[in-house]
């Protein structure tokens, strides 16, 4: 797919010709300078956006032609978002941010399960605090117990640790790894900081809003 | 509870000062219509019940061309007093004279004056205009005369600019050395001669001794006049048995409608005699129609006060949507369809108008109570005739409510214009 930003001599193409496919419980790191393209594919891929050309199918189910509301209803079932910052609802408690995607179903019974996974990412003291008392780590991990609730197909992260110090970040990668593992979650990350993430189970470099598979060297062959 | 809501809820008591903005917009809206119900419609029903107790009862039959009924007032209110739901009925008649007076031997002044002719019996049982009399007694003779507090004054000079005295306040003893052109109201005992034109254009006099002093505040009663018993005045305008006017006073039970019914069973018992009959709600219509249309206007004005609430919601509301650009980014790309952010911000404005609704009716409540057990005087003068109207307090606080809601859709719909992705890039 391509997406192209503006018209005629200010028209910005921030992706161009990407094509690939990410494999069920893959946990993919998306590199790349800044201004390459990263969040406009994530975007392109979380359905907060519509390519210019292409199309995006999730468990082969093209998105295309989905309505604002079906996108809504399919962002909620099928997909998890963390983002850089304040990812939750400042006016709601830990555990109400976790509860929000599937209330907005008005699926009320995932308190268990929302309770679960706040432990598993280690939030089980903060329940009941507002989600604007808890640290930045704190918040991060809590979003990505929320892009778990509702067991989605993927979960999208852009830049989820760039915004906290190396150790902090270290810590929620190594949450985002363990659930990864432990519920065999598909994974696509956004990352300025490959290092911290080491070992992961693939990685697709974004150049010029061109895709390639594998880490740096610029003479990397394009993804069929 | 639906999660909308309780976002609602938590984002208003979050932003707490723009609540309490939004909220008092609303209840002062609400209130500046409550006092303005309390102090015009309060006038307005004064005067009605003055009117009523005064003037006119609760029907009024007269004559419709001619300025006295001829037929026997002993006929007619007979005919009333056997109706179920007729307290009283009394025949009154009324005239002009020129009114002299002397105090201390000396003639202070002549004036034009309304003359009141009463049945005292009847009249007592009818109207409440003896209770006005703060000084002395209503008419109980022939030649007794109730004067009016204003005519009571302009008859002892006290209009020459002279400062007013009552009666009680005056020191006896001091009345030796007051100058002649002096002010001296007339007062209890004093005499008064009255001369009064005869249906034949005669001169009739006669001389009246004060029995009393009446006084109304706001001057609803017969301050500018003088009260005397009908048939004395009968006998000097030669008009033996006519009446001007019969008033009735119906139990306080008798509903509007039933007042109409009765009025409507006169009229049918007596087609020949050209007489007209009002309930006081027509007597005062035709009277006060200016008034109402200035009750109207207030009332329009107290309108537009709450149409600024709105606006001032509008602007709230737009700041709060705005202020939560990031967060419908969030919910947005977590699911949330346009529809739900719609009914968040509009639950939003929904708790603001209940919650202004509440508050601006309670205040405009707790002031009607006070103007109640206050007795509330308008400019120091006439009570106000204070009522709680249930239905006008409910349509205020439910419009006023309705317009909180309505001002929030446009800060709605702006939010539900709001793009996930766009959203979450304003940091
Ligand atoms: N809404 C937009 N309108 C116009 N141009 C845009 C818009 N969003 C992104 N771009 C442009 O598209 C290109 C890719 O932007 P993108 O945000 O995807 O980069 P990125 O790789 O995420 O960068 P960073 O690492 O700094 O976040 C950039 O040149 C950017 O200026
Ligand atoms: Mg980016």
């Amino acid at each position: 797919m391509s997406k192209i930003y503006g018209e005629a001599e200010t028209e910005v193409r921030a992706l161009d010709n990407v094509s690939f496919s990410v494999k069920k419980g893959e946990f993919v790191l998306v590199i790349g300078s800044s201004g390459s393209g990263k969040s406009t594919l994530l975007n392109m891929i979380g359905l907060l956006d519509r390519p210019t050309e292409g199309r995006v199918l999730v468990d082969g189910f093209d998105t295309s032609d989905l309505t604002d509301n079906e996108i809504s209803a399919f962002r909620n079932k099928k997909l998890g978002f963390v983002f850089q910052f304040a990812n939750l609802l400042a006016d709601l408690t830990v555990l109400e941010n976790v509860l929000l995607p599937s209330q907005i179903q008005f699926d009320s019974t995932t308190n268990n399960r929302a309770k679960e996974i706040l432990e598993k990412v280690g939030l089980k003291d903060q329940l009941f605090k507002r989600a604007n008392k808890i640290s930045g780590g704190q918040a991060q991990r809590a979003a990505i117990a929320r892009g778990l609730v509702n067991n989605p197909t993927i979960v999208l992260a852009d830049e989820p640790t760039g915004n906290l110090d190396s150790v902090t970040a270290k810590n929620v990668i190594e949450v985002m790894k363990k659930m990864a593992k432990d519920l065999g979650q598909t994974f696509i990350v956004v990352t300025h900081e490959r290092a911290q993430f080491g070992d992961v189970d693939r990685i697709i470099t974004i150049k010029d809003g061109r895709a390639f598979e594998g880490e740096h060297s610029p003479e990397l062959e394009v993804v069929a | 509870m639906d999660y909308r809501l309780h976002l609602a809820k938590r984002m208003l008591v979050n932003k707490r000062g723009s609540l309490i903005g939004a909220v008092l917009a609303v209840s002062i809206g609400i209130l500046v219509i409550n006092v303005n119900f309390v102090i015009f419609q309060g006038i307005y029903d004064a005067i009605v019940r003055d009117m009523s107790e005064y003037r006119f009862g609760d029907i009024y039959v007269y004559d419709e061309e001619k300025s006295t009924i001829e037929k026997s007032d002993i006929v007619l209110i007979n005919w009333f007093e056997r109706i179920p739901g007729v307290e009283a009925a009394t025949p009154r008649l009324e005239a002009s004279a020129t009114a002299e007076t002397r105090i201390l031997g000396q003639q202070h002044e002549k004036f034009n004056v309304p003359v009141l002719g009463v049945d005292p019996i009847s009249d007592i049982r009818t109207s409440t205009i003896h209770e006005t009399v703060g000084d002395g007694q209503y008419v109980y003779a022939r030649n007794s005369i109730v004067v009016g507090e204003s005519v009571a004054s302009d008859l002892g000079g006290c209009s020459r600019g002279c400062s007013f005295m009552s009666g009680g306040e005056t020191d006896p003893t001091a009345t030796a050395d007051v100058d002649l052109g002096d002010c001296q109201p007339v007062r209890v005992g004093d005499s008064v001669k009255l001369t009064i034109t005869d249906q034949w254009g005669i001169d009739q006099k006669k001389r009246f001794v004060v029995t009393g002093i009446s006084g109304t505040a706001g001057g609803q009663g017969f301050d500018r006049s003088v009260i005397i018993h009908i048939d004395t005045l009968r006998d000097m305008l030669d008009r033996s048995g006519e009446s001007r006017s019969i008033m009735v006073r119906l139990q306080e039970s008798v509903s509007p409608h039933d007042a109409k019914q009765i009025k409507n069973q006169f009229l049918r018992a007596f087609p020949n005699d050209n007489l007209r009959a009002e309930t006081i709600e027509e007597s005062a219509e035709s009277t006060l129609s200016g008034f109402k249309s200035g009750i109207a206007m207030i009332n329009l004005i107290g309108y537009f006060g709450m149409g600024s609430s709105a606006f001032a919601i509008l602007t709230i509301q737009m700041m709060l949507v705005n202020s939560k650009t990031r967060e419908i980014g969030i919910m947005r790309a977590i699911g949330a369809r346009r529809k739900d952010i719609l009914i968040i911000f509009i639950m939003q404005g929904m708790i603001i108008g209940a919650m202004g609704a509440g508050a601006g009716t309670a205040l405009g409540l707790g002031y009607t109570t006070y103007a109640k057990i206050t007795n509330m005087e308008f400019q120091g003068s006439l009570a106000l005739e204070v009522n709680y109207n249930w239905q006008k307090i409910g349509e205020t606080a439910f419009l006023a409510f309705i317009l909180a809601m309505i001002a929030s859709i446009y800060p709605s719909y702006r939010a539900t214009k709001k793009q996930p992705v766009e959203a979450m890039r304003s940091v």
